[in-house]
């Protein structure tokens, strides 16, 4: 165990951690399961610290892995690392006093639960995350030509369900992708 | 449900000690799996379509049709498979027979030598995809995690072929099978169980070209319609903007693989306006107002072109047109025009 990678790893976990919890608090149901996603997360990274891509792929990467971590616990895994377990009553005492600053309103949220579970992923993706298909690409596994026209549609069946693109609703949100935001190749 | 906090919130919760916490217990976790990625053991896997049913952990999809090259009875194997039944070259497509299901879309990639087919039926979604050889150990290794630990999956057999199957969730399962013809196929299922899944790749039939063509729903563009479809998107630009394409650019130079009419209609759109974007940056650069101010006007027609206006419907690609009218109309050349429009083909 070098202290360079230690270092590395610090860098990595200061400079992702709020999105990786993040990503995870918007995809669970309780604070504790985005506890123990974030946890699980960062184990992977850290015991694969040699396969973590540099820069920009950095946080595409980690989402890929918070999104197998995930599903393995949305199929019942429950295998608990111990790990977290003060981030874990910390996020259930301060997540419920949380009104303010989230990512979308109520009325995109429960349209986009209309939308077929492939079609929800990059929208969430696109919309809560502020990736490109390049990135979602990346996150799924998949090409970007494939992602480009699944985005695509999701969006214009999004906007069919909702009527018309939603407006910029207040909050942070204004420093997230809209609907309205142009795809780039 | 957790409220959807941004990423600024998050940052602001009070969660110091229990984030520096768990820094310092990952980093005392010893270090288990940070080996480069294992060589994916393809080459030590006999060659050829015909492989054998193997393991008896192989997880057998028994629904009429599995065994493709049984013939028309649709029998699952009993023996070594009759060696004529190995399949024509280029039959690394494939398609599915099973009632109720229709192509939503389609994607090729033959620069890349890869390809998309996605079935739907109600909410369930079947996507098969198909990827050059070289893909395939960094495809298999990324599936392998989708288990923690990473794992090889479970064997399935499809179309005579050991495959691997991960699941994402109850409902969602891929299987990556061998390289065969230079390609190999992953199939994800979403939207059904492990069983229905495995009924369905039971139901999948290999196909060459003419076969993916004959498979496709009557609104695709089949590769022999591809041209005369070309030439009438083209006709249909021309007869709204006086003209499809500048002085010097040839409509034979407007090509596409695509049979999904949306993708036909992006792919061509999109050359006719990487062609008018070219010529108003290198008129503008070369001071020919004349010609710069005709690439606007011909794209400032975009709004009304038929082509963009069925593909509206569908998804965004019209916008990203649209948009690029309204830049050169200000004046702006985007740098990465070429990228966004898919110039470089």
């Amino acid at each position: 165990m070098t202290d360079g990678r230690e270092e590395t790893f610090r860098r990595l976990y200061a400079a992702h951690f709020d999105a990786v919890l993040g990503f995870a608090l918007r995809r669970t149901d309780r604070p504790e399961d985005a506890a123990d996603v974030t946890g699980d997360t960062f184990l992977v990274a850290w015991r694969r610290l040699a396969h973590v891509p540099a820069g920009q792929e950095q946080r595409p990467w980690l989402y890929g892995v918070a999104r197998r971590v995930l599903a393995n616990h949305r199929r019942g895994d429950r295998r608990r690392t111990h790990l977290g377990e003060r981030l874990r009553r910390e996020l259930a005492a301060a997540v419920p006093d949380v009104s303010d600053g989230v990512v979308q309103r109520a009325d995109v949220t429960a349209a986009m639960r209309r939308l077929s579970a492939r079609d929800q992923e990059v929208l969430e993706l696109h919309l809560w995350e502020g990736l490109e298909p390049r990135e979602i690409a990346e996150v799924l596994g998949l090409t970007t030509v494939v992602v480009r026209p699944r985005l695509s549609r999701a969006r214009a069946r999004l906007r069919e369900l909702l009527g018309n693109d939603p407006e910029p609703p207040g909050h942070d949100i204004s420093r997230h992708p809209q609907l309205t935001r142009k795809e780039r190749p | 449900m957790n409220p959807k906090l941004s990423d600024d919130t998050v940052a602001g919760l009070p969660l110091s000690l229990g984030r520096a916490e768990l820094l310092e217990e990952i980093m005392s976790t010893p270090v288990l799996d940070d080996r480069p990625a294992p060589t994916v053991r393809d080459e030590r896997r006999p060659r050829g379509w015909l492989v054998p049913a193997a393991a008896a952990a192989v997880v057998a999809v028994l629904a009429a049709g599995t065994a493709w090259w049984a013939g028309s009875t649709g029998r699952a194997p009993e023996s070594t498979p009759p060696v004529a039944a190995v399949p024509e070259p280029g039959s690394f497509r494939v398609v599915l027979d099973a009632p109720g299901w229709t192509i939503e879309s389609a994607y090729e990639d033959s620069k890349n030598h890869s390809g998309e087919v996605g079935y739907v039926r109600g909410d369930a979604s079947l996507q098969v995809n198909w990827y050059p050889a070289s893909n395939y150990e960094d495809r298999f290794e990324d599936r392998r995690h989708i288990t923690d630990p990473p794992s090889d999956g479970t064997p399935v057999e499809v179309l005579g072929l050991t495959g691997s199957m991960w699941a994402y969730s109850a409902d969602d399962h891929t299987t990556i099978l061998p390289v065969e013809e230079r390609h190999f196929l992953e199939v994800r299922g979403s939207g059904m169980d492990q069983e229905e899944y495995l009924a369905l790749l039971g139901q999948l039939r290999p196909v060459d070209v003419a076969g993916f063509d004959a498979a496709l729903p009557e609104e695709f563009v089949a590769q022999s319609e591809r041209g005369d479809a070309i030439g009438a998107i083209l006709d249909e630009i021309a007869a709204t903007a006086g003209r499809a394409l500048p002085a010097g650019v040839s409509r034979s130079s407007v090509s596409s693989d695509q049979s999904d009419p949306y993708q036909l209609g992006a792919e061509v759109t999109g050359q006719v306006a990487c062609a008018w974007v070219r010529q108003y940056a290198e008129a503008r650069d070369a001071g020919d107002q004349d010609l710069a101010q005709q690439a606007v006007d011909v794209m400032a027609t975009s709004r009304d072109w038929p082509v963009l206006d069925r593909m509206d419907r569908t998804g965004d690609w019209p916008e990203s047109i649209w948009e690029i009218s309204d830049r050169i109309a200000a004046g702006d050349v985007p740098e990465d025009y070429t990228q966004w429009l898919g110039c470089e083909r």
